[in-house]
């Protein structure tokens, strides 16, 4: 398909003995919003890890654009336009903001630079108050969105979120979910991984469920959002 | 089927829930000593929630949702008539909560107790009415109302585009704002 961005086929991951992914399939388009659920531990940092190459599916492939990214390294993929912002934020501590935004920037895929240093202070006014400060000095919201501008800084074509709202109180996270929501806007395809089905399905197009490492329901936001049963029984809300 | 208007309200439920619980969360921390007041940032808050909830989000429910629902179900009809007479009280609770932080504002710390009682008043009123429409009123609605009931429903919720942040995104700016001034950890602003 001309327009896929990134696919994994028939993935199975184990940690050690334990056998986390059982033969997911995954696939995502250009622009398309994907909100990826499922209660902790069933495998969704997993599969994205799986496809990024940071964990190493033991079968199954991984396609960017149809090329076989299965092992390519973490780096590599990357490249590709695809922009992560990982669980535990990973900012650069002893790096001020400007310079953790800066040491990011590139240009996208096709060479355009539509996320510059500019916009993406547009994009987060808060982070230009602070942009002198040192990493360690923000708070985990600012870190927050120091990470989700640092990934726009490589001008992707797909941003993935893993968990952006973990740890931050109801407001700050009600903040991100607007900032994303202005973000997709402008047709970067995302992966949410969200425990709040509520904020990613108004946010996304498409939800997935993983339960015990295979996919439980793939589908559109409308048609979960029409199931309180189904997020009663796979996300215990 | 999913119903935009029942996810709408959803949406507009746990941003006022986010609200609530932010400011609970800063009076909590002025009462531990470790915040210092800032009535102009509660006064902000009490302002969005006064304008968003109160003003726009509650006659949308009462003019199109309920207005539906109390044709189609009999069941649901005491229900509406309560939960519309909270929304005419509307005006009034606001009122009380306001006039304690000004209370506060005036007396200082002795006010704060005042403040706190009728935040806890209102925030319970509100979580009640809330929690009524999402386990009594949406499952009578899915029940009975019909697809063309929806679509006049659907219709009406979406031209009113999104006023949770309001036409203009003017109480987005507001809400922009509350986030960045309140201290961490309820918001993004120093302590």
């Amino acid at each position: 398909m001309s327009n896929m961005l990134l696919e994994a086929k028939e993935i199975h991951t184990y940690y050690g003995a334990s056998h986390i992914l059982h033969g997911i399939d995954f696939n995502i388009r250009e622009g398309e919003g994907i909100a990826l659920m499922g209660r902790n531990g069933m495998g969704k940092s997993t599969l994205i890890k799986s496809m990024l190459g940071i964990v190493r599916p033991r079968h199954g492939r991984v396609l960017v654009r149809g090329d076989d990214y299965t092992r390519a390294r973490t780096f590599q993929t990357a490249q590709q336009g695809i922009a992560y912002v990982p669980e535990g934020r990973g900012i650069f501590k002893s790096l001020s903001v400007r310079e953790n935004l800066l040491m990011s920037a590139r240009a996208g895929v096709d060479g355009r630079r539509e996320w510059t240093f500019d916009r993406v202070m547009e994009t987060f006014p808060r982070l230009g108050e602070r942009i002198n400060n040192g990493g360690w000095q923000l708070s985990g919201g600012e870190q927050q969105m120091l990470t989700i501008g640092r990934a726009l800084m490589t001008n992707p074509d797909l941003l993935i979120l893993d968990e952006a709202t973990e740890g931050l109180a109801p407001l700050i996270a009600m903040e991100i979910w607007r900032i994303v929501k202005e973000i997709r806007k402008t047709g970067i395809a995302t992966v949410i991984v969200d425990k709040n089905h509520g904020a990613v399905t108004s946010i996304c197009d498409r939800a997935m469920i993983l339960v015990k490492g295979q996919v439980v329901f793939d589908g559109t936001s409308d048609e979960i959002r029409a199931q309180p049963e189904l997020i009663q029984k796979h996300l215990g809300v | 089927m999913s119903n935009k208007s029942l996810d709408i309200i959803h949406d507009e439920h746990r941003a006022l829930a986010a609200m609530l619980s932010g400011l609970r969360g800063l009076v909590a921390s002025i009462e531990a000593g470790r915040l210092k007041p800032d009535f102009e940032l509660m006064a902000s808050m009490i302002e969005y929630i006064e304008m968003v909830p109160e003003k726009v989000h509650h006659p949308k429910e009462d003019s199109y949702l309920f207005a539906r629902l109390r044709e189609r179900s009999a069941e649901a009809l005491p229900i509406i008539e309560r939960l519309e007479a909270e929304h005419r009280e509307g005006d009034a609770r606001m009122a009380t909560l306001r006039a304690a932080l000004e209370a506060y504002r005036r007396e200082g710390e002795s006010g704060l107790a005042g403040f706190q009682g009728a935040l806890k008043t209102y925030i319970e009123h509100e979580w009640q009415h809330m929690n009524t429409e999402e386990h009594l009123i949406f499952p009578l609605a899915r029940k009975h109302l019909s697809a063309e009931d929806w679509a006049h429903i659907d219709a009406a919720f979406l031209a009113n585009d999104n006023p949770w942040q309001g036409p203009a995104g003017k109480y987005a700016a507001l809400f922009t704002r509350i986030v960045n001034t309140a201290p961490a950890p309820v918001g993004l602003g120093g302590g």
